[in-house]
This record gives C-alpha cells, structure tokens and sequence, in this order.
C-alpha cells in the first residue's frame, strides 16, 4: 500500500506491505527498501527497528495529524492528501495577512482605516502569556478595513487589519 | 514552625514548594482560578480555594482574595513562589498586617530594591558597581531621550518595577526609542502594576552571573555561590548552569562579597538573589536584587545539597541560618533548561494548547520540576512555563551529556516545545566551549530550525502506527478516557510485534 505523508513543506512517498505475524515488513521510502519492524509497547509508545537503527518513538493523534517524539524531536506528521485538501499555508514564508500567531489579547491598535502604512510598520499590538507582539504590515498602502479593537480576544486566521496594496506593495509581491 | 502555609502560585514553582512543605509536616493550601481547576498545584494540595476568573488580576494578583483563602483554611503564612505577587511590597505589607507570615523579605526591603533606580542608588553608596545609567526612574519620552543622547546608543529600557525580563527593550537608535519605551511601560504595567521606566546603557556580549544568597532574621547573611544564566531570549534566562566558567575563585570571592555587601546594605531577610553583568575584560557591574526564590534556584540545591524552600520557610519562622559561611561547600556541576510552551522556530511565539502525552526523564542525576499532564490545557493567560529540566554531574562535560540525554528522555506532545532547541544549543560546540554571554541564542541560533535528520524514522514510524490498525490506539479523539483506551488495548492480548 501506497502512503503519502507529510513533514512540515516535505512530501514523503512510503510503500508498505502488510505486517507479519512477527509484526516485520519492508518499506519503500523514497526508492529505497527498509526492513522495518514493530513493537507496540503501549498506547502511545511504539518501538520500531529500522535496518539496524531503533527507535522509541511515543505518538499522540491530533486532528490534524500525529504528533511523533524521537529522541527529543518532536514532529507533527500529516497525510499528504489531508494537508492539501486544507490548503495550509506555508509557516516559514512571510505572513501575507495580519493575524495574530497564537490566540492573544489586542493591546492597541496602531493605526485606522485610511492610514496609509508602509511595509514593516506596527498595525496592531496583541498579548499572550504576558508578552506583547507587534503585527506589522506585510505590504505597503492603505488600510482598508480594522477588524478588531482594544480588549478584543483574537485567534490565528483572523484577519485583524486589511490593507490595499499601494503601487509599492504590488511591486514588493 | 507553621502547621499550614498558602501558596499563593501555580504550576510547577506551587507544586515544588509543596513537596518541601509536605516533607517538613506542614499542612498545604492551593489557590487557583477557572482556567487551572485541574491544575497540578491544584490537586498536590492539601486543600485547594478558588479564586475566581483566570485573569490574573481576579485570581492569582488578587489580595482580598488570597488573603481571605488563608483566613478561611487557617494558613500562618503564604509563600509566594516567584512572579505575580512575589515582588509586591505592597502585598508582603497586606499580609504582615492581617497577622500571617510573608515568606519572603520585609516588604520595606523589597520595596527599596525592587524599585530598580532605587536599588541602583543604595549600591552606589555602599561602593558595589553599577552599569552606566537613569538613577531616577521616567515617563516621558523628552527626559529619556535626553538620558539616551548622554549614554549613547544602544541602550536598555527597563521597567523600574520589576525584572524578568518584563518591559525589557534594547533600543539600537534614537528614532526607535519612543515605540521601545511605549511598550516597554505598557508590559511593565501589565506585569507589575507600574509603568515607569529607566535607561541602562546596553552592554556587548556580557555574561550574565547572579549569587544566591541567604539572610536570616538574626544578621546571619551567606552566599550559596553563583548561578551563571547568560543564555537568554527575549532577555529571560533558558538555560542556568552552575559553576559558572567564567570565574577565577580570585573573581568568585570579590563577587560573592559584593552579593553579601549588597544583601547587609539593604537590610535582607531571606533567600534572595544578587545578579551581576560581567564583561569580557572581567569587570562586573550590579544588575538588580531578585527578592524572592529564583526559577533556577534547583541547580544551587543539587550543587549545595540545601533546600532553599525549607531555608525560607525556616527563615520566615524565626529560626537562625544552622551554618555560616565557611560551612557551604559544593560539588560537581548542575545545568538546568526551562521548559515553556512555544515556538522556537517562530521567534519563541508562546503556543497554548492541550497536553496531549508526557513521559518524565528519568536516571541518575536527573530532576524535572513540572506542572503539566496529559489532558491539561496550558492556559493563555499566564506566563508558560511548563517546567524546568535539571540535571547534576560530576564535571560540566558529564553535566552536558546528562542534560542532553535527559532532554531526549522528556516527552511532551500536543504543545510546541524548545526541547529540541535546547539539545542542539546544549549540544553546540560554542556552548560546550563555554562562550556564553547575553546575546548567544541571537549569535549562534538566529536561525535556527529543526533538523531533518530523524524524519524519515518518523515518516516510517507514522505508517507503522497506521498499519498497526485500528487496535492499535482509538480512532479519532486522543482524549479518550484511560478506560475506553484500555478495553481495545486489552484485547490485544499478548499482541507483540517484532521481537
């Protein structure tokens, strides 16, 4: 059988046949050919051999995917089609939206609609767990819209200011 | 000696001080607000009162309330932990007045050292150095700016009220001076209550060493030596190690006399911590007076073998320091990281969320003080730390392996963790090396980002799990209940896969 999971922005293409009795088999990553072997230890704790590599790896399901700890690294693993179907967006780019990162507090709010801001300037400032965090413009030009206000509590994906890029900030894109 | 104290904290700083409390035979009360009812504090406790809503304010900052927590269960004293009220002299001075014990300083003591331009002052006239600066905490921009021009750029803004961290900003030049202050006042009056701040020049590269001290209430002042925290972000310590590399004992005594000078000129009672900067040409300038037991106090307790809770509870009944100076001694090396719920892939971003699966490391010379489980909710309203990894070895080398495969050890999904951070940081050659100063994790771990090179074991060990099938853990909701866990695990039976 064919898995297509993913790591973070990496596709990884697995092919499995089914576990023997003796819960062993071989796996395909990318090409190459693993002999793999199972343990189940306990409900979140799996021991696996891989050639001659082992590993305790402790798993937890989240509805986005299954949190896996190796030896201090923790990874959130994803089926590849599930994570396309979501069209997540790529964390490492440079927010294009102004949202805050964890849920938060809003503290100010730095500018109003009409305000004309520029590329990197503060929009609005939000706390969590005590520490204050500037949003900044992803683009330069105009705002367009506030969305939130002081006090107001705020989650990721909301979108707490728009901005119409200016002549600059449709270069910058 | 008491028969109950209240511990007017959360997490793993409440749960630790009950352990010593439990030891010594003391009764322990617990307070906690909506957000902790199934808090680990919580349910360490003797008895436990609720506070109210989960802002601090209403809960955990709140004097009427804690106060009448003690009244109601009989407490003789309330010990403060470290944060929320630990610093307030205002609430060290409510509590001396409705006759219960503070444990902690008098609070004219924390009062005068707490006030950071205050405490700078009072060093100066008793000849401990002090880094170029405000000695007269500002509101407005003008004043600073004009302080700022005299001490040249960079320099420090900081809350005159307290440390931390808290309202803490480097200011690089003029133009970002008034955003940096603004902030800086506004976090400063979030965290303490008082917006006011003050300017420091801005040292290059220093260490930062701190001495851990102990007054008690007879004139009796020791140092239990120092605890070298230089590796920071966002200026809060994540990693505390001591002793520190960068003392000769020539440079420890002078220190270690300065911690003392400082502590007999403010008059201090009970355990308390002096920080000093100390520079690449070995020159050291006072930093502030912590007047309360320190989130990285453990290192000094497995390298002294004192318990510094049990000191300030004793301290706080009365009773005189069992030993002078001479007689603390201390061995090997102790290394301690923090553990908080963030992100240190994206700038440190505290991540709230559910605990999902721990498991604490284990083994010889490890201890993890820790206030979570799986199923707790990490609140967002309070600072998140989760707990703090501590290990003891012999030398700083056997110490570093230790903590390294300690760190491997600590299980934590479901929150974004800097566990993995902290082993490539521990493990790094400049950290091995000992090059350590304030501005490390921006010099050596900028950019930072996990290393790929476990994920193709997790790649196969996600299909091992999916193969495994259904029997292998629930479908769908990881919450699921210890017993609805166990009757399909049950059934497995004997079920075990690759010998």
């Amino acid at each position: 059988m064919e898995y297509k999971v993913k790591i973070g922005p990496e596709i990884y293409t697995v092919e499995a046949a089914p576990l023997d009795d003796a819960g062993s088999t071989n796996m395909v990553l990318e090409g190459e050919t693993l002999p793999v072997s199972v343990r189940a230890v306990a409900p979140n704790h799996l021991h696996l051999r891989v050639g001659d590599r082992t590993a305790n790896l402790f798993v937890a399901r989240t509805s986005e995917g299954r949190w896996i700890w190796i030896d201090g690294r923790a990874r959130l693993v994803q089926e590849a089609g599930t994570v396309e179907r979501r069209k997540a967006r790529g964390l490492a780019e440079t927010p294009c939206e102004v949202t805050p990162p964890t849920p938060a507090a809003v503290v100010r709010v730095l500018v109003e609609v009409g305000s004309e801001v520029v590329k990197g300037q503060g929009l609005v400032v939000v706390s969590a767990m005590k520490m204050e965090m500037t949003l900044v413009a992803p683009y330069s030009g105009t705002v367009r819209a506030v969305n939130t206000q002081v006090g107001a509590q705020v989650s990721p994906g909301e979108i707490l200011v728009e901005i119409d890029a200016g002549p600059e900030g449709s270069k910058d894109e | 000696m008491f028969s109950k104290i209240l511990i007017a904290n959360r997490g793993e700083i409440a749960v630790r001080i009950m352990r010593t409390a439990q030891e010594m035979g003391i009764r322990t009360v617990a307070v906690y607000s909506e957000a902790d009812r199934q808090a680990l504090h919580v349910l360490t406790a003797d008895e436990a009162v609720f506070l109210g809503e989960s802002d601090p304010a209403s809960s955990y900052l709140n004097f009427d309330k804690i106060i009448a927590a003690a009244r109601e269960t009989g407490a003789e004293a309330i010990h403060p932990g470290y944060g929320f009220l630990a610093e307030n002299p205002a609430f060290a001075e409510r509590v001396a007045s409705e006759d219960l014990v503070f444990i902690g300083p008098p609070a004219e003591v924390m009062a005068k050292l707490g006030n950071k331009t205050t405490a700078r002052r009072l060093m100066i006239e008793n000849r401990v150095p002090v880094i170029p600066g405000m000695n007269t905490a500002a509101t407005d921009i003008t004043s600073l700016s004009v302080a700022a021009d005299e001490l040249g750029y960079p320099v420090i803004v900081k809350a005159a009220a307290g440390g931390g961290g808290k309202g803490m900003r480097i200011v690089e030049s003029r133009d970002a001076l008034a955003e940096a202050a603004e902030t800086a006042a506004s976090e400063a009056l979030a965290s303490f209550g008082d917006g006011s701040i003050y300017l420091e020049k801005y040292l290059e590269k220093p260490r930062h060493v701190e001495f851990q001290i102990l007054a008690d209430s007879h004139g009796n002042v020791v140092h239990l030596f120092e605890r070298e925290c230089s590796i920071q972000r966002r200026h809060q310590k994540i990693i505390e190690e001591t002793p520190s590399v960068a003392l000769t004992n020539e440079l420890r005594d002078r220190l270690g006399a300065a911690a003392v000078a400082a502590a007999r000129a403010a008059g201090y009672v009970n355990a308390g911590t002096v920080e000093f900067l100390l520079d690449e040409s070995g020159e050291f300038y006072f930093l502030e007076v912590n007047t309360r037991l320190q989130v990285e106090h453990p290192i000094t307790e497995l390298t002294t073998g004192l318990d510094l809770v049990r000191r300030q509870i004793e301290i706080a009944a009365e009773q005189p320091l069992p030993f002078t100076q001479t007689d603390v001694s201390r061995r090997g090396h102790a290394i301690e990281c923090r553990i908080y719920a963030e992100d240190p892939a994206c700038s440190f971003m505290p991540a709230p969320g559910e605990i999902l699966f721990v498991r604490a490391p284990e083994g010889p010379g490890v201890r993890y003080d820790h206030g979570v489980y799986a199923g707790f909710q990490v609140p967002l309203q309070y600072d998140p730390i989760l707990g703090k990894l501590v290990v003891w070895a012999e030398d700083r080398t056997s110490a570093i392996e230790r903590m390294i495969r300690a760190l491997k050890e600590c299980v934590i999904l479901g929150v974004r963790t800097p566990i993995e951070f902290l082993v490539d940081v521990v493990s790094s050659e400049p950290f091995r090396s000992g090059r350590t100063h304030t501005g490390f994790i921006e010099e050596y771990f900028a950019q930072w980002h996990p290393d790929r090179v476990l994920d193709d074991i997790a790649v196969l060990g996600f299909v091992a799990h999916e193969m495994a099938g259904p029997g292998f853990a629930p479908q769908g909701n990881e919450r699921a209940r210890a017993d609805e866990w166990l009757s399909p695990w049950q059934r497995l039976g004997t079920w075990d896969l690759g010998r």
